[in-house]
């Protein structure tokens, strides 16, 4: 009894800074509160994130609030063709004066990595960010060096079908815990957006005003965290997911058959993808302030968690945005009862 | 391999939209079964077919079995799903596939000329086989040319059901228990080998066991609709094929009948139910009288064979004892019946005709399996009367034909002034020489009876009754020849009751080929026709128990076969298996192919009662109706996906209890929506159900997906109960003001 009732206490004690977090991400990137809410549960949730879109459209200003307001120590690294893997992870260095080789820390060795256009870069380049980005460390030389925590990769992207980029590879995207795409903002907040960049200008010149509005602290964060791992999942939800996950699979695997059942044509989402699934699902409950997840939580994230899984080719969808009713994400949705799951 | 991709081509071609292809394929397997199958179900029928088209027809199989063995490197593809990455080389594979010079695919062209040429052949020759006989050559002919040209599965399809049609129409030519098992294996194979091309993972005996399981349980829906199902007369003509005529000729020369016993073929069926069996020398089945006599062979009198009898019960002396019994005649394709005479048929059966000379014939060839009631009088003389006509037929001979069995019958006619005595000399003549009881009578020159009964003598029951009448028309004794089978193998139990001496009897004679016998009848004043049978005089066992062991061996060698009669019969099992399966297929005869559609009626008499037609009508109707919903229900039964009988929780009862009376209302909630995005949905349609439903969601929720304790539970359970019964009432209540 008293651990649930501090679930709740603790969400709710958090909900004042997950408020103003979200207030400050919203001022930053107007139009788009589902994308913020997104993208907090994402960092709540201790995922990698992937910001896909047009160039122009906030993708490196929504990395870098999200970084700002944390608080955390970032550093920003433009991708490009010509990028490797050692200007990332760093490199060993002799030094002349203490006979001996230093390590000279990439910017991977930052709390939050900003990979710009990380499809810019060559596939060498972009695995090297793998080890990081699943087990937290990186070798250099054969020694492994933890990396700083909590550890985020945000990395922007342009779509595929834009000049001089390489598809990451899958093995890469799915560890991404979330892919998120902004889409063009509605005349009202692009008119907003105009006016503020004319004010902000007149202001700070500069434009560096993010390490003024840190929200939350690293400790916070943290604790935030640590909150979000015990929100209750009740075997309901952890049905629904498996069944989504199913649907997925049994979709692929009857490709070509004549028995089909589902005229999904995707790919099979994988364990991980339906453990990211669920980690997100808890992050949205903790910003809806409630100590349980419903299987709402789980439908809100999954287009961003779950579409760039069961595409079989990236970009097959080019005019992409977040609310396609025709996405492969949506197929799967739609094809699974809430009420009861694994009666399909 | 055989592939079946024109269709899959023609799609890739059609439509980009279509993301993945299926081509059709058979496996290597899988197509050496289909052809293995083909052969069976041809060998089924061919004895029916004209060897030319067999010729033709084994040429093609081995056609395709060599284009089949040629295509051996060529690897199977499966069912494949085509990626875009996939498809073009699949594209290119599949036209290597169709450039490749072996597959069974056949130029078209080429296959048409085939089939027309075949077609003209058969429909030239039509006129010698028959109608059915062209028709079932046709069939035949598609059936082996339809595997050159399997494209898709419908082109499977249609082998398919051209096999079963090539399997039934074997039906119609015998329909005996053997060739019935036949059929029915054959159809189990084919079914198998249907299924063995969806899943060709499994191996071909579970698919086996799979049919049979599937065939035993469409028995009963067999057993209504053979009850049933109403029995039409044929709308063709059976026709005489090569293999059709068998038993007995109306034209005998000596030597025929040695030939005929070397069959072991099944003739026809006796059954005398309780009564006893005669005894064995006593059942001269009478088949044809032949009287006109040529100097070489002995047929019909034309005269007599057209005279129908009308009363046969008044020239019988019926004071003696009758014996009835039922005889079931093998399709022999002929006209003629067998009896004991003196026999009376059954009155009502029209399709008996009576003659003057005892012989009983069928209104019909008969083509299948047909039974009749007789009663004979065994013991009462035949006719006394003899027409002048008949006389002299009956005394007829060709002069100088048989110089010295004349000078014989002469010297007899001198020496014995009585009838009886004259006969019983020429017996006692036959008895005393060293005359012999041969299946391979030595050949006569110009059917000499001279040359048999002064130099060869030995010869079969032929000889020596042609050359006994012979000597009785010879010596001023009307005589004539008959000829029949003799005796007949007595299957079942034969008991005398205890001491009253009363037979009981349970099963059958079986009359077989090589009981075809001749013998004679001379005429005696006062006395009428008296049988005479000369194979007595020289091998008394023959009439009294039936072939000798000599005869037997004789038999063996002559046909060579692995099993002959006479090893049958000296191993007992073998002989006891043999016996078993002749009373089961006496059975089949009786009850499955008898069934006719006196039969039937008589069946619907018996349930329904008399006159009742449209309550019979009525019942069939019901009872068909009945037995096809019981069909399709047990089928969508055993078809439904299995659902997991979770029991429902208390909310989720209400909840769904709720849902469907919105449903009812009008807004039904998608299975995919989440139960509060449903809320929003409602109030968007009924604000005034909103706040109520809402409340009930919300309860829902938390009771589904919260983590409660027990008393929490107890207390939300409750509160949504009472949250339950205020919709239902809101929903009510809103009803109420609608209407």
């Amino acid at each position: 009894m008293p651990q649930i009732s501090s679930v709740i206490n603790q969400v709710q004690a958090s909900q004042h800074a997950i408020t103003a977090m979200l207030t400050a991400l919203e001022s930053i990137i107007l139009g788009k509160p589902k994308a913020c809410r997104l993208a907090l549960a994402c960092l709540l949730a201790q995922g990698h994130l992937l910001i896909e879109d047009l160039p122009g459209m906030g993708k490196t200003t929504l990395a870098h609030a999200l970084a700002a307001t944390l608080g955390l120590r970032y550093q920003r690294t433009q991708f490009t063709n010509d990028l490797l893997p050692a200007d990332i992870v760093g490199f060993s260095i002799f030094d002349k004066e203490t006979k001996r080789f230093k390590l000279h820390k990439g910017p991977i060795f930052n709390q939050v990595v900003l990979a710009d256009e990380i499809n810019r870069a060559s596939p060498k380049t972009q695995s090297a960010l793998l080890e990081a980005m699943a087990e937290h460390q990186v070798s250099i030389d054969g020694i492994t060096y933890e990396l700083p925590e909590p550890f985020f990769v945000i990395a922007t992207q342009n779509p595929l079908f834009h000049a001089g980029t390489y598809p990451l590879p899958e093995s890469q995207l799915d560890r991404f815990m979330m892919r998120l795409s902004l889409g063009f903002p509605d005349i009202n907040a692009e008119k907003k957006m105009l006016l503020n960049a004319t004010e902000r200008t007149q202001q700070t010149p500069s434009g560096d005003n993010a390490e003024r509005a840190v929200i939350i602290t690293e400790q916070a964060l943290r604790v935030m965290q640590n909150v979000v791992t015990q929100i209750h999942v009740s075997n309901e939800v952890i049905d629904y997911i498996i069944a989504l996950s199913h649907v997925s699979r049994r979709a692929y695997t009857q490709q070509g058959s004549q028995q089909s059942d589902l005229e999904i044509n995707c790919k099979p989402l994988s364990p991980r993808a339906s453990k990211a699934l669920l980690q997100a699902a808890k992050a949205m409950a903790f910003i809806d302030s409630r100590d349980y997840v419903l299987p709402d939580d789980v439908q809100a994230v999954f287009y961003a968690v779950c579409q760039h899984r069961l595409e079989i080719h990236p970009n097959q969808q080019l005019a992409r945005s977040s609310t396609n009713n025709n996405s492969l994400a949506n197929q799967v949705l739609n094809s699974v009862d809430v009420i009861n799951p694994l009666f399909y | 391999m055989i592939f079946f991709n024109a269709k899959a081509k023609h799609k890739v071609k059609e439509s980009t939209q279509t993301k993945r292809v299926i081509a059709f394929s058979l496996h290597r397997k899988n197509a050496w079964l289909l052809w293995l199958c083909q052969c069976l179900n041809i060998a089924v029928i061919a004895l029916e077919l004209s060897t030319w088209l067999l010729a033709i027809i084994s040429v093609l199989l081995a056609w395709q079995a060599f284009l089949l063995h040629n295509n051996k490197k060529q690897a199977s593809i499966k069912a494949v799903h085509q990626n875009h990455q996939l498809r073009k080389h699949l594209d290119n594979q599949l036209q290597n596939q169709q450039n490749k010079p072996f597959t069974t695919h056949v130029s078209s062209i080429l296959l048409t000329v085939f089939a027309v040429l075949g077609c003209i052949v058969i429909a030239i020759k039509a006129n010698q086989v028959g109608i059915l006989a062209s028709m079932v050559h046709l069939l035949c002919f598609s059936y082996v040319l339809k595997a050159f040209e399997l494209k898709n599965r419908r082109d499977f399809y249609q082998l398919f059901l051209l096999g079963l049609f090539v399997l039934a129409s074997a039906l119609i030519f015998r329909q005996n228990l053997t060739s019935s098992l036949i059929t029915l294996a054959l159809l189990i194979i084919n079914l198998a080998v249907l299924l063995q091309l969806f899943t060709p993972v499994r191996s071909f005996f579970t698919h086996i066991k799979v049919i049979i399981m599937l065939l035993a349980q469409s028995v009963l829906l067999a057993v209504v609709l053979f009850l049933v199902f109403p029995r039409l007369s044929p709308f063709w003509q059976v026709p005489l094929t090569q293999s059709a005529e068998t038993g007995l000729s109306d034209r005998v020369k000596p030597g025929d009948i040695a030939n005929l016993s070397r069959s072991s073929a099944l003739a026809f069926r006796a059954d005398f139910g309780q009564q006893a069996v005669p005894p064995y020398s006593q059942l001269y089945w009478r088949a044809m009288v032949l009287e006109n006599f040529d100097g070489k062979q002995w047929t019909r009198n034309k005269l007599t064979a057209k005279n129908k009898r009308v009363l046969a019960v008044n020239s019988i002396d019926t004071s003696v004892t009758a014996l009835s019994y039922q005889i079931t005649v093998e399709p022999s394709f002929q006209r003629y019946l067998f009896t004991l005479a003196p026999a009376i048929s059954d009155q009502e059966n029209k399709t008996v005709i009576s003659h003057d000379d005892y012989t009983v014939s069928s209104e019909k060839t008969i083509t299948q399996a047909k039974s009749y009631q007789l009663t004979s009088y065994l013991s009462a003389p035949l006719t006394f009367a003899l027409s002048k006509e008949n006389r002299l037929a009956n005394l007829y001979y060709p002069q100088g034909s048989n110089p010295k069995l004349e000078q014989l019958a002469l010297q007899l006619q001198h020496n014995y002034p009585n009838v009886q005595a004259r006969a019983q000399a020429v017996l006692a003549r036959i008895n005393t020489q060293s005359f012999s009881y041969t299946l391979q009578p030595p050949l006569l020159i110009n059917n000499s009876l001279d040359q048999f009964f002064f130099e060869t003598q030995a010869g079969f029951c032929v000889h020596y009754a042609s050359a006994f009448t012979f000597i009785m028309r010879a010596s001023g004794i009307p005589a004539r020849l008959v000829t029949g089978y003799l005796g007949g193998e007595y299957n079942g139990t034969n008991n005398i009751l205890g001491s009253t001496g009363q037979w009981s009897s349970q099963g059958h004679l079986s009359i077989y080929q090589y009981d075809a016998h001749a013998w004679s009848e001379i005429w005696v004043a006062g006395k009428g026709w008296l049988r005479i049978d000369p194979t007595s005089a020289v091998d008394p066992q023959r009439i009294n128990s039936g072939w000798s062991r000599q005869l037997l061996q004789e038999q063996s060698l002559l046909n060579q076969e692995l099993f002959s009669l006479y090893q049958l019969k000296n191993i007992a099992w073998l002989n006891t298996l043999r016996l078993q399966f002749d009373a089961l297929d006496y059975q089949w005869t009786r009850w499955v192919i008898g069934f006719t559609r006196k039969q039937q009626t008589d069946v619907f008499k018996r349930w329904f009662g008399h006159r009742a037609s449209w309550k019979t009508a009525l019942i069939l109707t019901l009872s068909l109706l009945v037995s096809v919903a019981i069909i399709l229900f047990s089928i969508d039964f055993f078809n439904r996906p299995k659902r997991a009988t979770v029991p429902l929780k208390k909310w989720q009862l209400w909840y769904q209890k709720a849902l469907t009376l919105l449903a009812n209302y009008g807004l039904e909630k998608p299975a995919a929506m989440t139960v509060t995005d449903f809320t929003q949905q409602v109030q968007a349609h009924y604000p005034r159900l909103a706040i109520a439903f809402s409340r009930l969601s919300a309860s829902y929720n938390r009771l589904c997906y919260q983590s409660l304790s027990t008393s929490e539970q107890a207390e939300l359970l409750l509160v949504m109960q009472q949250q339950y019964h205020d919709f239902v009432h809101l929903v009510k209540s809103d009803n109420h003001k609608a209407s």
